[in-house]
C-alpha cells in the first residue's frame, strides 16, 4: 500500500555505499557497460549526477561529435542495399558509440517487446522504419509507443493484418496485441479475441503505408472486455491502455529489464504499476524512478542479471574500449546470432526467452569463442591482438599479471578479485586472462 | 536432482515470471521428453520423381511412360513383388534388411497444387489452405513447450514456425566447439553460492564438457559421410545429437529434385547423395548407441509427371513417396502404388493423405496431440513397431 517506501529514492550509506561496484552496475544495466574513465568519473561525481547524465542521454564520453551524421550514413547504405545484416551491423555501431546508451537499451526492449521478425517481413526498409519509431517513442508515454508500433507497417504485416478482413478475420493481431503488448494472458477471453480482430478488420498496409480501409472494415456491435459497441480499432488500443492490467505488464517488462532473479518482489512490481497507471503510462518517468531507487542498488539487485548476447557484446567492447578501431559489427551482429540473440529477427512473436534461457551450452560456448576471438583480432574484424597492458597502462597502472587481474576485475565486476580467484588463475596471463574472465560465470551477470 | 535437460525446460518458465511457484516447475519437469526420442526431417526440394523413386514391378504402363528414363526391373532394389527403389538407394540395403526404411507410396492430399512454393506451404503447414500466417505443424506441436528446434542448413523453414518454438539455425560445427577450450575454464569459484551463479557455473561445466565431447569426435575416424552438403548436415546433426543439446526436431533440406531437363544422371546422383548420407547417419547413430532414439521422414512437396517431356525429363506432378527410417520403424511398403491409368488432370490419385505420416509420427512416436497440430483427426499409418 504505501508504495512510496518500496520505491525510496537511493542514498548512499555503510551498507549500500556509492562505490565502485555499484558503479559498474549502473551501467550494465542502464546501458551496455561503462568504460574505465566513465567509471571513474561516475564514482567520483555521485549518483546523483550520474544518473542526470544517463538520463539526458549525454554519458557516454566516446560518442564521437559526428554520432548522428554517421548513423544515418550507415542506416541509409543499409537500406539502399536492402542487406538486413547491415542494418543489424548498424544497430551495433548505435551501441557502442551512442552517447544515449540506455535509449538503445530502451529501443532494444521495445523491440523484442513488440517482436517482429524479418524472416517474414523479408524488407530492411520496413524493419528500420520501426526500430526508428521505437526508438523516437522508446522513453514516451506507452499509448505512443502502443500507437505508432500498431501503425508500423512491419508489424501489421508480420502479424497479417492484411488478411483480416469484414467477414474473414484473422485472429493473430488481435490475440498478440491481448496477450502480449497489452494486457497478458488470462485477463480477456477467446470472445473478446474475436471481436478484437473484428474491431481491427481494414486496420492495414498498402504499398507498404499503414492505411485504415472503411471497406474492410466490421462495424458491427462488438463485445470486448465487457463493454458493447462499434467498436474501431481505435476504441479498442484506448480500452486496452485503460485497462490496470497494461500497466502491470509494462511495469514487470521495465523490471525485467532493470532488476536481476529476485531483486525485487511482487508487490514492489505492483506498487510500480499502479503508479505507472496514476501517471498516464509514461515510461521515461517509471525508468527514473526506478533508476534512482534504493531497490535498483540494493544488494540483491548487483550481478544477478544475466547480460543477454547483445548486451553482453556491446558491453564488452566498449568496456574494453575497442573505439578506434572499432571490431567489425557486421561480425558483432554474426556473434549475437550465435549467441542466440539475432537482431530483428527474435524467433517468434513472444521474443527473445531472456533470463536463465540465454545460458546453455551453444550460447556459452559462443560467448567464449567471442571472448577468444576478439583477443586474437581476427575472428572480430580487428587489425591486430587485443593488449591488455594499453588500457590499464593510459591510465598509469600496473601491467604485471597481478595488476592486469585486479584491473579487469575492478572494469569488468567493480570488485578485486578474491584470495582464490588470484590463486587459480595464478598461471593465467596477457590477453588470455582477459579471455578468461569474460567467458568466466560472472562475466556472464550483468 | 534436476537433469540439465530439465532443468533448460524449467528455465523457461523461470524466464518468465518472477517467481514460479514450485508446482509448475515440477510439471515441467513432468513432461520432460519421453525417453528423448527425436525426429529428423529431410525436405527434398523441386519435386522428387516418385515414379523412378518407388518403381513399379510388372507394370506394363511405366515402359509406355517413360521410354527413356524407365529404369530396368534387374537393376531395381526389391522391397516387393510390385515395388522396387531407384538402383541409387542400395546403400538402404542393411536397413532394408533390418526393417528399419519405410516407404510410403501414393503420398499427396486432395486438389494436387503443381506450384512449389504452395505445395511446400501445405505440406510445412499441414493445411490444404494455408494463410500467410499460418505456422508449420512442427512450430505448432513444440508450441506448448516453447520448444527448441534445430535447424541444419541457412535458415529455418516454416515448418518450425510456432508462436513460442524457437527455430535455431545452424550449420557450422563451430558453433558447438571451443577455439579456445580454456577460456571456459577459469574462474569458476566456489563462491556464496548464489542460485544463479550456481545455474551459470552449472552450464558452463556442461558447456565445457559438451564442446570437448564433440571436440574428440571430431577428431575420431567415425563412419565416413560422403562429403556432400546433406552428408555434412546430416553429420553435424549426429554430433548435435551426442552433445545431447535436448532438442527433439532437427529439420534439413536437400536440393535439386526439380528435374524439368535431362533427367536421368541428375536424379540418379541426387538420391544417391541422399541414401549415402541417410545410412552413414544411422550407422553413426548406431555406433554411439543412439540410433533407437532417432527417426528421420523424407518427404518432396509432390511427385512428377508420369509421362516423361521432351527434354528427357518430368514436369511438375501429383502424388509422391516419403520414406521413414531408423530402429522404431515397421520397415516395407505402406500405402497403395496410385494407378497409373485411373488418373486426375492426367496424374495419378494420391492414395494416403500425407496428414496420415503426420499424425503416426506425432501420435506413435513423439507423443504429442495430433489432432491440435493437423487441426483434424487423420488416422495415423502403422509405421511404428510398437
Amino acid at each position: 500500500m504505501p508504495h512510496t517506501e518500496n520505491w525510496a529514492p537511493y542514498v548512499p550509506d555503510d551498507k549500500a555505499p556509492w562505490d565502485l561496484r555499484r558503479v559498474v552496475h549502473l551501467h550494465r544495466r542502464a546501458g551496455f557497460a561503462g568504460t574505465w574513465d566513465e567509471l571513474q568519473r561516475d564514482l567520483r561525481d555521485g549518483p546523483g549526477a550520474s544518473i542526470d547524465r544517463i538520463l539526458a542521454g549525454k554519458t557516454s564520453t566516446h560518442a564521437p561529435a559526428e554520432f548522428a551524421a554517421t548513423a544515418d550514413l550507415l542506416s541509409t547504405s543499409a537500406l539502399a542495399s536492402g542487406d538486413i545484416n547491415r542494418l543489424k551491423a548498424w544497430w551495433f555501431y548505435r551501441m557502442i558509440f551512442t552517447p544515449d546508451p540506455l535509449g538503445e537499451k530502451l529501443t532494444l526492449m521495445w523491440h523484442d517487446h513488440f517482436a517482429t521478425a524479418n524472416s517474414k517481413v523479408q524488407d530492411a526498409a520496413l524493419m528500420w522504419r520501426q526500430n526508428d519509431a521505437l526508438r523516437q517513442h522508446a522513453r514516451g508515454r506507452f499509448d505512443a509507443i502502443l500507437n505508432a508500433s500498431l501503425r508500423e507497417p512491419a508489424l501489421l504485416f508480420y502479424l497479417d493484418a492484411q488478411t483480416n478482413r469484414k467477414g474473414r478475420a484473422n485472429e493473430n493481431l488481435a490475440r498478440e496485441l491481448m496477450e502480449l503488448f497489452t494486457l497478458g494472458v488470462g485477463n480477456y477471453s477467446e470472445a473478446d479475441v474475436k471481436d478484437a480482430a473484428r474491431a481491427l478488420t481494414g486496420w492495414t498496409v498498402e504499398d507498404g503505408q499503414f492505411t485504415k480501409v472503411l471497406a474492410q472494415h466490421d462495424s458491427g456491435e462488438k463485445a470486448i472486455l465487457g463493454q458493447t459497441g462499434k467498436w474501431t480499432a481505435q476504441n479498442l488500443i484506448d480500452m486496452l491502455l485503460r485497462h490496470p492490467a497494461t500497466a502491470q505488464r509494462i511495469a514487470v517488462k521495465l523490471c525485467r529489464l532493470f532488476f536481476g532473479e529476485r531483486a525485487i518482489d511482487p508487490e514492489a512490481v505492483r506498487d510500480l504499476g499502479s503508479d505507472l497507471r496514476e501517471h498516464d503510462l509514461d515510461v521515461g518517468r517509471t525508468v527514473e524512478k526506478i533508476l534512482r531507487s534504493r531497490l535498483f542498488f540494493a544488494d540483491a539487485n548487483i550481478a544477478t542479471r544475466v547480460s543477454g548476447p547483445a548486451e553482453f557484446i556491446a558491453g564488452t567492447v566498449r568496456a574494453l574500449g575497442l573505439f578506434d578501431p572499432a571490431p567489425s559489427t557486421l561480425a558483432l551482429a554474426d556473434w549475437s546470432a550465435r549467441m542466440g540473440q539475432d537482431l530483428f529477427d527474435p524467433p517468434n512473436v513472444g521474443g527473445w526467452p531472456s533470463g536463465r534461457a540465454w545460458v546453455h551450452t551453444r550460447s556459452l560456448i559462443a560467448r567464449s569463442n567471442f571472448a577468444t576471438a576478439l583477443m586474437a583480432g581476427r575472428d572480430a574484424g580487428l587489425p591486430s591482438p587485443y593488449n591488455p597492458a594499453s588500457l590499464p597502462g593510459s591510465c598509469g597502472l600496473g601491467t604485471g599479471q597481478a595488476d592486469l587481474l585486479t584491473f579487469y576485475h575492478r572494469l569488468l565486476f567493480g570488485t578485486d578479485p578474491t584470495e582464490s580467484a588470484r590463486s587459480r588463475l595464478n598461471g593465467v596471463s596477457g590477453s588470455r586472462l582477459v579471455a578468461v574472465l569474460l567467458s568466466s560465470p560472472e562475466g556472464q551477470l550483468g | 536432482m534436476l537433469t540439465r535437460r530439465t532443468f533448460l525446460q524449467s528455465s523457461t518458465l523461470l524466464a518468465l515470471t518472477p517467481t514460479v511457484p514450485l508446482f509448475l516447475a515440477r510439471s515441467a519437469k513432468a513432461a520432460a521428453d519421453k525417453n528423448g526420442r527425436v525426429l529428423v526431417v529431410v525436405q527434398l526440394d523441386g519435386g522428387n520423381d516418385a515414379l523412378n523413386t518407388a518403381v513399379p514391378i510388372g507394370n506394363p504402363a511405366y515402359e509406355k511412360l517413360r521410354p527413356r528414363l524407365r529404369i530396368e526391373k534387374k537393376d531395381l532394389v526389391k522391397l516387393s513383388d510390385t515395388v522396387g527403389l531407384h538402383p541409387s538407394l542400395k546403400p538402404f540395403d542393411k536397413l532394408i534388411e533390418a526393417g528399419q526404411l519405410a516407404t510410403m507410396v501414393g503420398v499427396g492430399y486432395p486438389n494436387p497444387n503443381r506450384s512449389h512454393f504452395e505445395s511446400m506451404a501445405i505440406w510445412n503447414t499441414a493445411s490444404l489452405n494455408p494463410d500467410a500466417g499460418d505456422y508449420g505443424w512442427i512450430g505448432r506441436a513444440l508450441d506448448p513447450k516453447a520448444a527448441t528446434a534445430y535447424a541444419i542448413g541457412n535458415a529455418a523453414p516454416r515448418a518450425l514456425r510456432g508462436r513460442r518454438t524457437v527455430a535455431v539455425t545452424m550449420n557450422r560445427l563451430e558453433d558447438v566447439t571451443l577455439s579456445n577450450p580454456d577460456a571456459l575454464n577459469g574462474a569458476v569459484e566456489a563462491t556464496q553460492a548464489e542460485d544463479l551463479q550456481a545455474f551459470v557455473r552449472r552450464q558452463a561445466v556442461d558447456a565445457r564438457t559438451t564442446a570437448d565431447r564433440l571436440t574428440k569426435l571430431a577428431a575420431t575416424e567415425g563412419p565416413a559421410y560422403p562429403s556432400t552438403t546433406l552428408g555434412e548436415h546430416l553429420k553435424l546433426t549426429a554430433r548435435l545429437l551426442k552433445a545431447d543439446l535436448g532438442a527433439r526436431v532437427f529439420y534439413t533440406q536437400q536440393g535439386g529434385f526439380d528435374t524439368h531437363a535431362s533427367q536421368r544422371f541428375v536424379h540418379t546422383n541426387l538420391l544417391n547423395e541422399f541414401s549415402r548420407a541417410v545410412s552413414a547417419f544411422f550407422e553413426d547413430l548406431q555406433s554411439a548407441k543412439l540410433a533407437e532414439r532417432v527417426t528421420l521422414l523424407a518427404f518432396s512437396e509432390f511427385g512428377r509427371t508420369i509421362r516423361e517431356n521432351d527434354s528427357a525429363g518430368t514436369d511438375h506432378g501429383t502424388a509422391g513417396v516419403s520414406f521413414l527410417v531408423g530402429p522404431a520403424v515397421r520397415g516395407g511398403v505402406h500405402g497403395t502404388m496410385p494407378s497409373l491409368t485411373d488418373l486426375a488432370a492426367g496424374e495419378p490419385k494420391m492414395t494416403t493423405d500425407f496428414r496420415r505420416i503426420y499424425a503416426s509420427v506425432l501420435t506413435n512416436w513423439l507423443d504429442l496431440p495430433a489432432a491440435d497440430v493437423l487441426k483434424g483427426t487423420f488416422e495415423p499409418l502403422q509405421l511404428f513397431r510398437s
